[in-house]
């Protein structure tokens, strides 16, 4: 790609005849080298210590450089990473690792139970601040029985400890890397165990990565990787289309079409594990439940779909997104604008005496989040209710949550690579975690049992019926499973992850 | 001479330093008032209500706004500014990191928005009264009503997509480095022998430099042509056509020394404005300065690079401010006599 593109620079300062030879090139794709990529990213990595921040964005960059103990297969099943056998106690609270001994770091030495037994406890015991001791507060040992056997020890059940070990901030750390360079340096220039190492870093522009011979697994075909961060979308759609850019993800869905007609790209939209909701409180306005579940049957999700995704959002009735474990097609919740209308009817409202709410949303936070709120708004109208949008930041929504003055309805998305039901349904609708709106004890109880309850099937089982239950119950709203957008070189093979990961150690050029 | 332009300097920083200190209280204030909550982009989605608690008083957002003033203050003189939220990092080194590729960036800009303002000036001068004077005014209209992340965006879709000339993101091509040395990359590509690299950087410098020099040309080229006209109405102007010199070494020799002096004020106004610029252009152009990460911290609600980095575009602006005053002594010899 480098030695085409300095050809048509020769151009720009050479004769205006090559400048009008350049001129014919829009829509072409100008061949790269084999065995190098570069991707327009997005986001630019907060840091290089992968354990200080649960980022979803970054998750598939960490996962170039370093290892989890667990991974995720493309379908979403938990499989074999550095560690190749696992097994949570029945009680939920031993889950006993065993390590492949092949494992190396970046700098030659050896992976082993040490540095697992780092990464998870002994850096939350120096006091460091890291996600990944939120995430295991009630970690309390890790026993270490020899160099690829150890056992985490917690102080409650932790049902989800298997799918946290392949989800975010789960990176292992080299502790003798940390320890000599110290953690900041370390979130500088990290070392890894992963399938390429860092060569060169230039905050929000440049990342620079080199496969890694001695990687344990499948060595990637793609020897060199350059990521470009590109947070506005139009350069990142101008990346892909001149050539300075192999693979480009998250453009405009109108983009993703014409792109796919052109020749030399493919272009894709993929339903993937993040969703998009309406977060509800449980009092004010909707304290009835009649005009919660007329709200939401009143809301044609599929017209959403087509307005904002072109038809490629899938339409959803429970809190998590088909080919997951709790998800049952079985269940439908229907787009009724009549018996919206009768709804409110018995609670004495109809479209000449409409019942008005509030409702928050984002402005380009995701694609179309204010468009959506717009219509579901008109949608609302069209039965009786009348909604004023309130367009908050992100940030916001944390506050004004704590504070408990969220409005009654909040356009919201969430991201759950584990596609495990806690992770949606339970952080979801947990009257006690900061993220839940819906504050009722009704769904609460049933969901904090379940945070408790270790047997897999048991548990999925009951979120199944919470799911539906939360539902039926008006204290969820969900509207959409939505996609990721890409586009790309059409002599490039990708592996598709359902939960959207991207990872071009696993890609090849045909 | 020298006396009086270091009264000048030393007057400046003197009056410069309250606002300084003021600029910092507003920002800070302001920041605090809004209902956004910095801890909500730094906690993992199983985080319970007493560890968010307990994060917001670690970072001392539970304290009275003076209180957490006073922190910040004792944290600027020990020249560390805080930590970001964010890159958990003291902000002091990231703004190190960052602010090179700005003022190399915004340095460039300045260059063009002054070569293309002064001689579209003088052009416009020079063709008086006729058809090429009407182009050129709706051209500097067209130019000056268009804002910069708009040209950022049309310059790709032109000199990247259609025509493929130039490189739009970064600094350097995927194939090169350079050896991180002053952080200013056209002076690390002359420090490390590498003229393929300094040309590189400057090709990847064009796009973003023409898309924030379009911000400001425009004004310099009508201030520059109103000053002209003004100046052509002089008795020493007169005096000069009278002595038999033609139109172009008067314009030169004599009506664009004087006409200069406001247009370089202006100069020193409009590349204040530039450092502001940078903000959504280095987002465009993926470039790596103090902009794109002043719109992550606003996005992330990462208060101290927000307060740091507004407190650099604070002592930019003062820092030009005085630049100008003192060329404009140095170039004014009725202002040195006064004085």
């Amino acid at each position: 790609m480098s030695k085409s593109h300095s050809i048509t620079r020769r151009s720009f300062v050479g004769t205006a005849a090559a400048g009008a030879t350049a001129l014919a090139l829009p829509g072409t794709v100008l061949a790269q080298a084999k065995d190098s990529l570069v991707m327009g990213w997005p986001v630019d990595p907060p840091t290089w210590d992968p354990v200080v921040r649960t980022n979803p964005g970054i998750q598939s960059i960490y996962k170039m450089i370093f290892d989890q103990p667990l991974t995720q297969a493309p379908d979403l099943k938990v499989v074999a990473a550095v560690v190749k056998a696992w097994k949570l106690s029945d009680d939920g609270k031993r889950v006993d690792l065993e390590l492949r001994d092949d494992v190396v770091w970046h700098d030659g030495e050896k992976l082993t139970t040490a540095d697992v037994r780092y990464t998870y406890l002994e850096r939350k015991q120096k006091g460091e601040k890291l996600d990944i001791a939120t995430v295991w507060r009630n970690l309390t040992d890790v026993q270490v029985e020899s160099p690829t056997k150890c056992a985490f020890i917690l102080s409650a059940p932790m049902p989800t400890a298997i799918p946290w070990m392949a989800f975010l901030a789960n990176f292992i750390v080299p502790k003798h890397y940390v320890e000599k360079v110290g953690p900041e340096k370390f979130g500088e220039q990290p070392i890894g165990s992963g399938p390429y190492k860092l060569v060169s870093y230039e905050r929000n522009s440049r990342i620079v990565l080199e496969a890694f011979d001695k990687y344990w697994g499948p060595k990637p075909s793609i020897k060199k990787i350059t990521i470009l961060i590109m947070k506005d979308v139009s350069a990142r759609v101008a990346a892909i289309q001149s050539g300075q850019a192999d693979w480009v993800p998250e453009i405009p869905i109108r983009d993703v079409a014409r792109l796919a007609a052109m020749k030399g790209f493919k272009a894709e939209a993929q339903p993937i594990t993040r969703i998009i909701l309406l977060q509800i409180r449980s009092d004010q306005a909707f304290a009835d439940k009649n005009v919660r579940l007329a709200a939401h049957h009143a809301i044609d999700k599929a017209a959403l779909s087509r307005a904002m995704f072109a038809g490629k959002a899938v339409p959803l009735s429970v809190i998590t997104v088909p080919g997951t474990p709790s998800y049952d097609p079985s269940f439908k919740f229907a787009y009724d604008q009549k018996l919206a209308k009768e709804l409110l009817a018995k609670s004495g409202f109809s479209p000449q005496k409409p019942i008005t709410i509030g409702m928050a949303t984002t402005n380009g936070y995701f694609p179309g989040d204010y468009d959506m709120a717009r219509a579901i708004a008109q949608m609302w109208k069209a039965v009786g209710i009348e909604a004023k949008i309130e367009v908050i930041e992100q940030t916001k929504y944390f506050e004004l949550n704590r504070a408990n003055k969220l409005p009654e309805a909040t356009l919201y998305t969430w991201d759950n690579a584990t596609g495990d039901p806690e992770m949606f349904a339970g952080y979801l609708l947990h009257p006690k975690l900061p993220f839940s709106s819906w504050k009722d004890m009704g769904v609460g109880e049933r969901i904090m049992k379940l945070f408790g309850t270790v047997n897999y099937d048991e548990r999925i089982a009951g979120y199944k019926d919470i799911e539906k239950y939360a539902v039926n119950e008006g204290a969820a709203m969900p509207l959409l499973q939505t996609v990721l957008t890409r586009a790309y070189k059409s002599d490039l093979k990708i592996v598709e992850y359902a939960n959207g990961w991207s990872l071009p150690q696993t890609w090849s050029w045909t | 001479m020298n006396g009086g332009i270091f009264g000048v300097i030393a007057k400046r920083i003197i009056v410069a330093l309250p606002i300084v200190l003021l600029a910092s209280i507003l920002v800070f204030v302001v920041l605090r008032l809004l209902p956004a909550d910095p801890v909500a982009m730094s906690v993992p989605p199983n985080a319970t209500r007493d560890e968010v608690e307990a994060l917001r008083r670690a970072l001392g957002l539970h304290l009275p706004i003076h209180e957490q003033y006073w922190i910040w203050l004792t944290k600027i003189a020990t020249g560390t500014l805080g930590n970001s939220i964010t890159y958990a990092q003291p902000v002091f080194r990231l703004i190190g990191q960052s602010l090179p590729a700005t003022i190399e960036l915004v340095v460039v800009a300045a260059v063009f928005a002054t070569v293309i303002g002064l001689a579209g000036g003088l052009v416009m001068h020079r063709l008086q009264g006729r058809a090429g004077e009407q182009a050129a005014d709706v051209a500097s209209t067209l130019i000056m009503s268009v804002p910069e992340f708009l040209w950022a965006i049309f310059f790709i879709l032109l000199f990247g997509v259609a025509l493929n000339w130039l490189p739009f993101s970064g600094r350097l091509d995927p194939g090169v480095s350079v050896p991180h040395t002053t952080g200013f990359l056209l002076l690390d590509c002359l420090i490390a022998g590498r003229p393929g690299a300094f040309v590189n950087a400057l090709e990847h410098m064009l796009l973003p430099a023409l898309a924030l020099a379009f911000g400001t040309a425009p004004l310099l080229m009508r201030v520059l042509r109103s000053s002209l006209m003004e100046v052509a109405q002089e008795d020493y102007v007169t005096m000069a056509r009278l002595r038999g010199l033609n139109e172009r070494q008067i314009l030169l020799r004599h009506s664009f020394k004087n006409a200069f002096l406001p247009t370089l004020t202006l100069m020193g106004v409009q590349f204040s404005f530039l450092f502001g610029g940078t903000l959504l252009v280095e987002v465009i152009y993926g470039y790596p300065g103090i902009g794109n990460m002043m719109v992550e911290a606003v996005r992330n609600t990462d208060l101290p690079i927000i307060q740091g980095v507004a407190l650099v575009y604070a002592f930019a602006v003062l820092v030009i401010n005085l630049a100008v005053d003192v060329l404009v002594l140095l170039l004014n010899p009725k202002l040195r006599v006064r004085r």
